[in-house]
C-alpha cells in the first residue's frame, strides 16, 4: 500500500478531546492520485481526521506530512498548505454576503493576486464543469442545496488545490440532489484528482474509490480495495456497519 | 435555505426601538409617535408663536452641535468597538483581559461619572479643549458599548464561514476582513444605530459641563424665561422627532443590507 512518495503520510496520530479520545494512533498514506473513501459510524472520528489534515483540529500526537511540509510544525505555513488542500463540508458553508462568482473568486484574487479577469474566467470555466454557469451572479440563498454544493466544489477547486477532501458531502441534501454532486465528484476522480472523501454513498465508494478505509470509536480498523470491502470485509464491526448500511 | 427570513436582531442598548424594515404597515408604532410628535410641535408653535415658536427658533445652532459631537464620537467608538469586540474573543490571553476589563469597568460606573471624569481628567489636567474632551469621554464610554455588539454579532456568524474560509488559506485576519465582518454588519447594523442614537441622547449630559448644544440653550433660556413646561415640552419633541427619523434611517440601511438573504 505505501509508496516512496505518499502525498498525504499520517503517522501515529492520536487527538482528545479533554480526556475523550477522537483518533487513535491512525496512520494512513495516501498516494498522488490516490481516491480514499473513509467510512465509519457517526462520531467515529472520520471529521476529525479529514479536518486534521488541513489543520483546522490540531491533533495531540504524531506527525501528518502533506506534499513534503510538515502540517503540525510549529513555524508550518499553515495558509499556504491549505491552499494546496480544497475542503468541501457537508454544509457547503458559501459566503451568503457574496454572488456565486464572488465566492469563486476571493480566494485566488485575494490570496494568489490573480488578475480578477483571470479569475473570472477560470471561475467560469470551473461553473462550467460543476454544471451551473447560469448561475454566477446570483447569491447562494437563491441556489438549492446541491447547486450550492457544486458551488462549493468549484470555490475550493479554484485555488488549483493538489488534494480535495470532502467531508460528507452529500449528508445534507435530499436524494435528487446528491447524485448531481456524486457526479461532479466522479469526474473529478477520473481527471486524476487526489481525493479524500468521507461519505456514506456506497455506490461512490465502489465506483471512484481505490481504497476504502472505516473508522470506528477513533480507530482505522481496515482498509482495502472496494472489493475487498463489499465481498470479504474482516472485522466483524466492518460487517455489522455494512449490514445496516447496505 | 438555511438561514432565518429576518436576520436575527441584537438588543442591547436602550437607544431606540428600530421600526421593523419588513413591517408594511402605515399605522405602526412608529409612524404613530413622528405624526404625533409633528402635529403637537406644529400646533404648538402656530398657536402660540411669541412662546414656543420662539424657542423652537433658538434651537438650529444646538442640534447642529448635538449632531456634530454626536457623529464625530460615534465615527470615534466604532474602531474602538471593532477592537474591544475581537478582543474580546481572541484567544490570546492577554488582549482578550485588557479588552474585558476595559468594557467590566466601564459598564461598572454610571454614565454620567464617568463623562465627568473623563471630561474633567483631560479638561483640567492635560488642558484638553472642551469639545476635544467631550468626545473622548463620549466615545471612551460608548467604546465598551459598542465592543458588545460587534461581539455579539461576530459571535452570531456561523463557525462553519470561518471554517471555510481558513481551509482556502486565509488567515484569521483576511477572514475576519473578507467574511466576518462584512457579514456581521447586517447583524449589527440594528443595534449600532441603536447606539448612535442613545448617543446622541446623551449628548445631553455633557451640556451639563462641556458643550453648547441644544439642551443647553433650552436649559439656559428656560432659566432666564421661567417657561420651564414650555421649554422641557418643545426640547422633548424635538429630540424625539430626531430619534424617531434617526431609527427609520437605520431601519431603511438594515433592509439595504440584507439584500442577499431575500429570496
Ligand atoms: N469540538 C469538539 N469537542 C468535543 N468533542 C468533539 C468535538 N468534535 C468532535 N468531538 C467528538 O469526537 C468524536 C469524533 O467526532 P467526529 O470526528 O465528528 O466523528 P464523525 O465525523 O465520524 O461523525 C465524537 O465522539 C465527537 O463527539
Ligand atoms: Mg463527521
Amino acid at each position: 500500500m505505501t509508496n516512496a512518495n505518499p502525498i498525504i503520510s499520517i503517522r501515529n496520530v492520536h487527538k482528545f478531546y479533554g480526556q475523550v479520545p477522537a483518533l487513535k494512533n491512525i496512520s494512513m498514506d495516501i498516494n498522488q492520485g490516490e481516491k480514499v473513501v473513509i467510512i465509519g459510524p457517526s462520531g467515529s472520528g472520520k471529521s476529525t481526521l479529514l479536518r486534521s489534515i488541513n489543520r483546522l483540529e490540531k491533533v495531540d500526537l504524531g506527525s501528518i506530512i502533506v506534499d513534503g511540509q510538515d502540517v503540525l510544525a510549529p513555524k508550518a505555513n499553515i495558509n499556504a498548505i491549505r491552499q494546496e488542500l480544497g475542503m468541501v463540508f457537508q454544509s457547503f458553508n458559501l459566503f451568503p454576503h457574496m454572488t456565486v462568482l464572488e465566492n469563486i473568486i476571493l480566494a485566488p484574487t485575494k490570496l494568489k493576486n490573480v488578475p480578477k479577469a483571470e479569475a473570472v474566467e477560470h471561475a467560469m470555466q470551473l461553473l462550467a464543469k460543476v454544471d451551473i454557469t447560469d448561475k454566477a451572479m446570483v447569491y447562494p440563498v437563491q441556489l438549492s442545496g446541491g447547486q450550492q454544493q457544486r458551488v462549493a466544489i468549484a470555490r475550493a477547486l479554484a485555488m488549483n488545490p493538489k488534494i480535495m477532501l470532502f467531508d460528507e458531502p452529500t449528508s445534507a441534501l435530499d436524494p435528487e440532489t446528491t447524485g448531481e454532486v456524486l457526479d461532479v465528484m466522479v469526474t473529478l476522480a477520473k481527471e486524476g484528482m487526489t481525493m479524500v472523501v468521507v461519505t456514506h454513498e456506497m455506490g461512490f465508494a465502489r465506483e471512484v474509490a481505490d481504497r476504502i478505509a472505516f473508522m470506528d470509536h477513533g480507530e482505522l480498523l481496515e482498509e482495502g480495495t472496494p472489493s475487498h470491502f463489499f465481498n470479504n470485509p474482516e472485522h466483524p464491526r466492518l460487517q455489522r456497519f455494512l449490514e445496516q448500511i447496505l | 435555505m438555511s438561514q432565518p427570513e429576518h436576520p436575527p436582531r441584537i438588543e442591547i442598548s436602550d437607544g431606540a426601538s428600530i421600526p421593523d424594515p419588513w413591517d408594511k404597515r402605515l399605522i405602526n408604532a412608529w409612524s404613530i409617535s413622528l405624526v404625533g410628535a409633528v402635529s403637537l410641535l406644529t400646533y404648538l408653535c402656530v398657536r402660540y408663536p411669541d412662546v414656543y415658536g420662539k424657542i423652537l427658533s433658538l434651537l438650529p445652532e444646538g442640534i447642529i452641535v448635538t449632531f456634530k459631537v454626536t457623529i464625530y464620537s460615534f465615527a470615534a467608538t466604532v474602531p474602538i468597538g471593532v477592537l474591544v469586540g475581537i478582543g474580546r474573543l481572541s484567544r490570546n490571553r492577554f488582549i482578550n483581559l485588557i479588552a474585558s476589563t476595559y468594557v467590566e469597568t466601564i459598564r461598572g460606573i454610571p454614565l454620567l461619572v464617568q463623562l465627568f471624569y473623563i471630561f474633567f481628567s483631560l479638561n483640567q489636567l492635560l488642558h484638553v479643549p472642551d469639545f476635544l474632551a467631550a468626545i473622548i469621554a463620549l466615545s471612551f464610554c460608548y467604546g465598551a458599548y459598542m465592543g458588545e455588539v460587534f461581539r455579539a454579532g461576530i459571535n452570531a456568524i456561523n463557525k462553519g464561514q470561518t471554517e471555510a474560509a481558513r481551509s482556502l488559506g486565509f488567515t484569521r485576519f483576511q477572514t475576519m476582513r473578507y467574511i466576518i465582518l462584512p457579514q456581521a454588519w447586517r447583524t449589527i447594523l440594528p443595534p449600532i444605530g441603536n447606539e448612535c442614537i442613545a448617543m446622541l441622547k446623551d449628548t445631553s449630559l455633557l451640556s451639563v459641563v462641556a458643550i453648547t448644544d441644544v439642551f443647553r440653550i433650552a436649559r439656559e433660556y428656560a432659566s432666564v424665561s421661567y417657561q420651564y413646561f414650555e421649554t422641557y415640552t418643545v426640547i422633548a419633541l424635538v429630540y424625539l422627532i430626531i430619534t424617531l427619523i434617526l431609527s427609520k434611517c437605520v431601519s431603511v440601511m438594515e433592509a439595504r443590507l440584507s439584500h442577499y438573504d431575500k429570496r
